[in-house]
């Protein structure tokens, strides 16, 4: 009987295991370095692009890089382009959507984890898994047939007249709906990873369900929410079908008032540019600058808030 | 004290509010079409579309646009929105299902947008799409003269043609097809395999969706010649196979204009062929709601679509 393994090792097939092994890790790393290498080549593209207009030399005749900036008008057909109100449009929007939707998301995802029957709550949470992978344009046409026609209604009720329902609360109401699942979904598993220890010690000093949910629970998985809300925010910004369907494009702004059509920066690159050339097209790259550094921005200033509120408290 | 000062305000405020609405109501049920005094609400297409640009022509506002107008973002969208809006105006292109899509389509001077009144140049909202060959003898060799005229043939004269350019939208008159099978007789050329041969396009941007649909459906009947469409704007469309480039860089064998060639500037009697191959229409819409307006003047569309009047009780 042998007592040892020793003998069984072989040099020759553990150099080999060993080759295999590092073979893998650089493949691993491949992997790794080409999905990287996309975000650098997809941001350096666009900001090679994007900054030529304001280029001295630019072959369309070069752009005042202050007055596309800051501008409030954006008409093609005069040779005007201003984003300034259009990031005002964008960032109102994105977070009026998450204003409406952080609430409610947190509220059902706290229902889903801790207070609905076992068999409800794995129901619900397909439901939101689903909602997350709709398609945007099939929400767009949901909007653009339903959402639209509430906002409508809507108004008419104050009297006013909109612009058959396209405005700037139709596009803060689809959004909501759109970033709904994925805040929920994220907060849901926040809430989950909660330690079960905590809540047990928040009941038996005397606390009610209601009370260790709110006060120890949802104080638990803050950080986890937020990080939700900040990719729900991103997905408000990013999306550009379904809003281009009911923003209603307003040429110039910005738009405060709930009822009257907007514009935001995706519907903006997104409209006519199979049909363009010229510096109508070049300039929707740098308006794609616009939107990352915006969003690079918004998620900057959450993510220290983030910091701030999770530590703490 | 205070209270009750609270109170009863906002039960007068509620109380207006809802006398307000239903004063609304009332009004649009009496009339039977939306309320008169309603502000207009401009609807257009963004400025890349091909119909704005034949629409602000037609309506001699070009780039004079209001800056309240409603960007939308497709043919389709445009009928659409214009249908659930009331107070809504846009334009779209002939071939649109009006009645599907809530809308009305409205006499341009006194003149009703149809397939025989386009077609007769009695509707003046519309333009036609042109194109112009090289010289004879100009071209890179015996063969590609000969697909050119073929495939002119195929455009202008043949049942096919025909069918396919209706259906991108361009407006033309089908009782003068012939089937392409007899046409296909003058062609000995497209018989054979034209694989190398490269037909290059220039001009005009608008007629790209009838040309292209017209190339690709010719491409198999006539040995799968190859085709590049470099389609940069009317004002090239002469220049690039009759005019100072025509032997450059950009040098093409059909040019295209949305518009007629210019006598004066654009000189097309020596060209082997030239002329219309279509009809570009396009019609001003309103709500189906809207009965009010059935007929507008140029100088009613020019106003109503740069803001000068903003208001369907002024349209009069």
């Amino acid at each position: 009987m042998e007592t040892s393994l020793r003998h069984q090792r072989n040099a020759e097939k553990l150099k080999r295991k060993m080759r295999i092994d590092k073979a893998f890790k650089y493949l691993f790393f491949l992997a790794a370095l080409l999905s990287g290498s996309c975000i650098l080549l997809i941001v350096l593209f666009i900001l090679i692009k994007g900054i030529q207009p304001f280029l001295p030399g630019y072959r369309y005749g070069q752009m005042d890089l202050l007055q596309f900036l800051f501008g409030t008008m954006w008409r093609q057909d005069q040779a005007v382009y201003g984003v300034g109100y259009i990031v005002i449009n964008t960032l109102i929007s994105a977070f009026g959507a998450l204003l409406l939707s952080f609430p409610i998301s947190v509220l059902t995802a706290l229902f889903i984890a801790k207070i609905a029957p076992r068999k409800l709550s794995a129901m619900l949470s397909t439901v939101v898994e689903l909602l997350a992978s709709i398609p945007s344009v099939v929400y767009g046409v949901f909007a653009a047939g339903m959402i639209v026609k509430l906002v409508k209604w809507l108004a008419s009720l104050w009297g006013i007249s909109t612009a058959g329902g396209s405005s700037l609360l139709a596009v803060i109401l689809l959004l909501a709906i759109m970033i709904f699942p994925t805040i929920t979904s994220m907060a849901v598993t926040a809430i989950q990873a909660v330690d079960h220890e905590l809540e047990l010690g928040s009941l038996a000093l005397g606390a009610t369900k209601t009370q260790t949910n709110f006060k120890v629970v949802l104080k638990s998985a803050k950080s986890g929410i937020f990080a939700g809300a900040i990719l729900g925010l991103g997905r408000a910004f990013g999306e550009a079908t379904a809003v281009s369907m009911v923003a209603g494009n307003k040429l110039f702004g910005p738009t405060f008032d709930l009822f009257d059509i907007t514009r935001t920066l995706t519907s903006t690159m997104l409209a006519g540019l199979k049909e363009t050339t010229g510096l109508d097209y070049d300039i929707r790259f740098s308006v794609g600058i616009v939107l990352m550094a915006v969003i690079l921005v918004s998620n900057l200033i959450l993510n220290a808030v983030k910091e701030k509120v999770g530590n703490h408290g | 004290m205070k209270k009750l000062t609270v109170l009863w305000l906002s039960a007068l405020l509620l109380l207006a509010g809802c006398s307000g609405t239903s004063g609304n109501n009332e009004n649009q049920n009496s009339v039977s079409t939306p309320e008169t005094t309603a502000t207009i609400n401009v609807y257009t297409r963004d400025s890349s579309s091909g119909t704005r640009e034949a629409f602000e022509k037609a309506g001699d506002f070009e780039g004079a646009l209001t800056a309240k107008a409603i960007e939308v973002s497709s043919n389709g969208d445009m009928a659409t929105k214009v249908g659930t809006d009331e107070n809504g105006i846009g334009y779209v292109s002939l071939s649109t299902d009006f009645a599907a899509n809530n809308v009305t389509p409205l006499n341009f001077e006194g003149v009703e947008p149809s397939e025989a009144t386009v077609l007769d140049g009695s509707y003046k909202m519309q333009r036609p799409f042109s194109f112009v060959t090289r010289a004879s003898g100009d071209f890179d060799s015996e063969e590609k003269e000969q697909l050119v005229a073929a495939f002119l043939d195929f455009l202008q004269n043949s049942t096919e043609g025909m069918l396919v350019v209706e259906k991108a939208g361009g407006v033309v008159d089908k009782t003068q097809g012939t089937p392409w099978e007899e046409l296909a007789k003058n062609h000995p050329i497209c018989s054979q395999d034209n694989s190398t041969i490269t037909l290059a396009t220039a001009g005009s941007t608008s007629v790209e969706k009838t040309l292209k649909a017209a190339l690709e459906a010719f491409q198999p009947l006539a040995g799968n010649f190859q085709f590049t469409m470099n389609q940069t704007g009317s004002g090239d469309g002469y220049k690039r196979v009759m005019g100072s480039e025509k032997d450059g860089a950009n040098k093409a064998d059909i040019g295209f204009a949305s518009r007629e060639f210019k006598a004066e500037e654009e000189d097309v009697t020596q060209a082997m062929a030239s002329g219309v191959y279509c009809i570009d229409a396009v019609v001003t819409i309103v709500n189906a709601a809207n009965t009010a307006v059935t007929n507008l003047t140029q100088a009613q569309v020019k106003s109503i679509f740069t803001g000068e009047i903003t208001n369907w009780a002024d349209v009069q």
